[in-house]
């Protein structure tokens, strides 16, 4: 009884698995699907058609998209570059320093997430019409502050948190002075949690739509904004629609499949007494 | 190598008082212990040494100079955290080697290898250098962490507990190992434990600490025999010295203890003019005194002077067995030779032998005086030198 229950569990197990995962991918297997697909076939259900590559020509030859990729890597990287350079310091100020009304700051920084994008885009765009920063690379990186910057903070302070501060008091002692020690020996633990939240942080940067809708225009388009000229007013070419969010799904694939060893945590255990 | 001195240090973490105004003078090449129960402010004194912790109050000096404003790198101290400290993500070998490879200590890498190669081989773990921290077992990291503070020649060393964690046999040898190495190296130490057998044998001096403040100061025989309270008294020896209430009376030149505990049981003290004086001086009625459980003699057997008891508990611990006797209230420790045949609650007859003990004032708790006061002065002034 045993064993055929056992191996009962497992068939149901991988079978409600299997279909899961038909269910996550089929929706990026038909836009594959759509992208190799010519308008006249667009429409057709059955598998049957003839592969065409005259979408991707549309789509990367003939029209801005490449710009408008590039754009969207300016700003999402900027934005988790910034979103490093100065979160990190302030995730170890929050760690290990005590200051007055330290968890209020902390709690305000990640309310900034809590609000609906839509609710402060309106008079964001007002003042950014104002400082003369609308529809500009640093307009956009600033306001994605409020995506990237909650996020990398409160990952990368749990991570401070967990190095004992004796790791630091030791390195000190051994004649290093703070900055020695934060780049020698405490970025090297953080990074785990570092990388993963910028990682994060740059797919939801890269995702973000509200925001550059309102706040970019001509100059800075990125390319969740782009995305939509495809859609014209007289007719919809699904097709390279397909192409254009397929590629701008890639950035995000191939960092996430590079950095996949650090999402793996654990380094910091071990080292100090439990 | 240093004098280390410290002048009414006080250390405040909000509105807890770690340290109370301590003041110490750590000779130069000294092995000095810090001794006291758990959160007593032992390790809060050695990261004020190291200048980690700032103290709100006091100096600290090193060779008399005030090091208050020097950070901790520039001290020149090494340090064995008491939970490692170990760099987790650099193996043994560079976790070694860090202190050499920092800009101030800065040596070649010939130099640190051969460095770390000896210290690795005196710490018997030559074949864990490849390892990183995580795969180690909490002994190891601990000679780990000694080893990380061995390799550099500092002015002062500073051990948070670097043997607690280590097997009972390792930390014999390395006990013995610590003490011929810093003979040889003759650099200042400072010793944080609450284990008294590595206070009595590591320390040339030892000081007690409680509650933020220093206690008592001296060398371990004098803290042994001359404790300046109860406290002090029962934190060193194991098993824990027997405390005794009872009256004193006085009656033409000798003197008449009675037991507090067992009615109408009434010894007469041995004559010893200097305690007697000072007896008179205090002028004490209700005392306690301290005995030493192997001033203790027991019989089996009904004998002369000999007061009658129950076995309490009876605990063999290899070279000796420990028995616990009662009577009425009173519970007397005592040594015997192990391999004895004794029951719980069967008869047994014990002596104090009051020529040994050492007398403390009821209400305070503190020292008044003890047998043969001046032999044991005398002692510690040698030892101290």
């Amino acid at each position: 009884m045993n064993t055929a229950s056992k191996r009962l569990g497992r068939i149901v197990q991988n079978g409600l698995l299997i279909i899961y995962a038909i269910f996550a991918l089929f929706p990026l297997v038909w836009m594959l699907i759509l992208s190799i697909k010519s308008d006249a076939e667009m429409y057709t259900t059955t598998f049957v058609f003839s592969p065409t590559l005259e979408n991707y020509k549309a789509v990367l030859l003939e029209s801005d998209y490449l710009q408008y990729m590039l754009d969207s890597l300016i700003v999402a990287g900027g934005a988790v570059i910034v979103s490093v350079v100065a979160g990190v310091p302030a995730a170890y100020a929050l760690a290990r320093y005590n200051f007055k009304k330290k968890e209020d700051i902390a709690f305000q920084i990640l309310s900034f997430k809590f609000a609906p994008e839509i609710l402060v885009v309106l008079p964001l765009f007002m003042i950014y019409q104002m400082l003369g920063i609308y529809d500009s690379y640093f307009g956009l990186i600033w306001v994605y502050q409020l995506i990237s910057m909650p996020l990398l903070i409160w990952v990368v302070r749990g991570y401070f948190e967990d190095i004992s501060v004796e790791i630091e008091y030791a390195a000190q002692v051994d004649g290093y002075n703070w900055y020695q020690i934060f780049f020698k020996n405490l970025i090297p633990l953080i990074k785990p949690g570092l990388v993963s939240a910028a990682l994060l942080a740059f797919i939801f940067a890269w995702n973000c739509f509200t925001f550059p809708l309102m706040l970019g225009g001509t100059n800075v388009q990125p390319i969740t904004v782009a995305i939509t000229k495809f859609l014209g007013t007289d007719s919809a070419h699904y097709g390279q629609l397909a192409v254009a969010a397929t590629i701008s799904a890639l950035p995000a694939i191939i960092f996430a499949l590079c950095i996949q060893k650090h999402l793996v945590r654990g380094l910091s255990f071990g080292a100090v007494k439990g | 190598m240093a004098r280390i001195q410290l002048e009414n240090v006080t250390k405040r973490f909000g509105k807890v008082t770690a340290l109370d105004g301590i003041s110490l003078d750590i000779k130069d090449k000294e092995f000095f212990v810090l001794f006291g129960p758990a959160g007593a402010g032992k390790t809060t004194i050695l990261n004020c040494i190291a200048g980690i912790q700032l103290p709100e109050e006091g100096v600290v000096k090193f060779d008399g100079e005030v090091v208050n404003l020097v950070d901790a790198a520039h001290r020149d101290t090494a340090m064995v955290f008491e939970n490692y400290a170990l760099y987790p993500q650099m193996t043994v070998y560079d976790n070694m080697a860090s202190p050499l490879r920092s800009k101030l200590y800065k040596k070649d890498e010939e130099y640190i290898k051969n460095k770390v190669q000896e210290v690795a081989e005196m710490m018997k773990m030559e074949n864990l250098l490849e390892r990183l921290p995580s795969q180690l077992s909490n002994g190891q990291k601990q000679r780990v962490a000694m080893g990380r503070a061995l390799v550099r020649s500092p002015r002062v060393y500073l051990m948070d507990e670097p043997l607690a964690h280590l097997d009972a046999k390792l930390r014999n040898s390395m006990r013995t190992e610590l003490k011929a190495i810093q003979a040889n190296f003759g650099t200042t130490s400072i010793y944080v434990t609450h284990d008294f057998m590595e206070a009595m044998s590591l320390g040339d001096r030892i000081a007690i600490v409680n509650k933020g403040k220093i206690v008592q100061i001296g060398t371990s025989d004098e803290i042994y025999y001359m404790p300046c309270n109860e406290f002090v008294a029962q934190l060193m020896g194991d098993p824990e010295i027997n405390i005794v209430g009872g009256k004193l009376k006085k009656e033409g030149s000798g003197y008449f203890f009675t037991l507090n505990d067992v009615a109408e049981r009434t010894y007469q003290l041995p004559e010893d003019q200097d305690l007697f004086r000072a007896l008179d001086e205090a002028g004490l009625e209700d005392i306690e005194l301290g005995i030493r459980p192997q001033n203790v003699k027991y019989s089996f057997e009904p004998k002369d002077d000999y007061t009658k008891c129950t076995v309490y508990s009876y605990e063999s611990i290899g070279n000796k067995s420990v028995i616990v006797a009662e009577i009425g209230n009173l519970q007397l420790r005592m040594i015997a030779p192990n391999g004895l045949t004794v029951k719980i609650d069967q008869d047994i007859y014990v002596k104090l032998e009051l020529d040994h003990a050492i007398f403390f004032n009821l209400e305070t708790k503190e020292y008044v005086s003890r047998y043969n006061e001046a032999a044991v002065k005398a002692l510690a002034a040698e030892q101290e030198g």
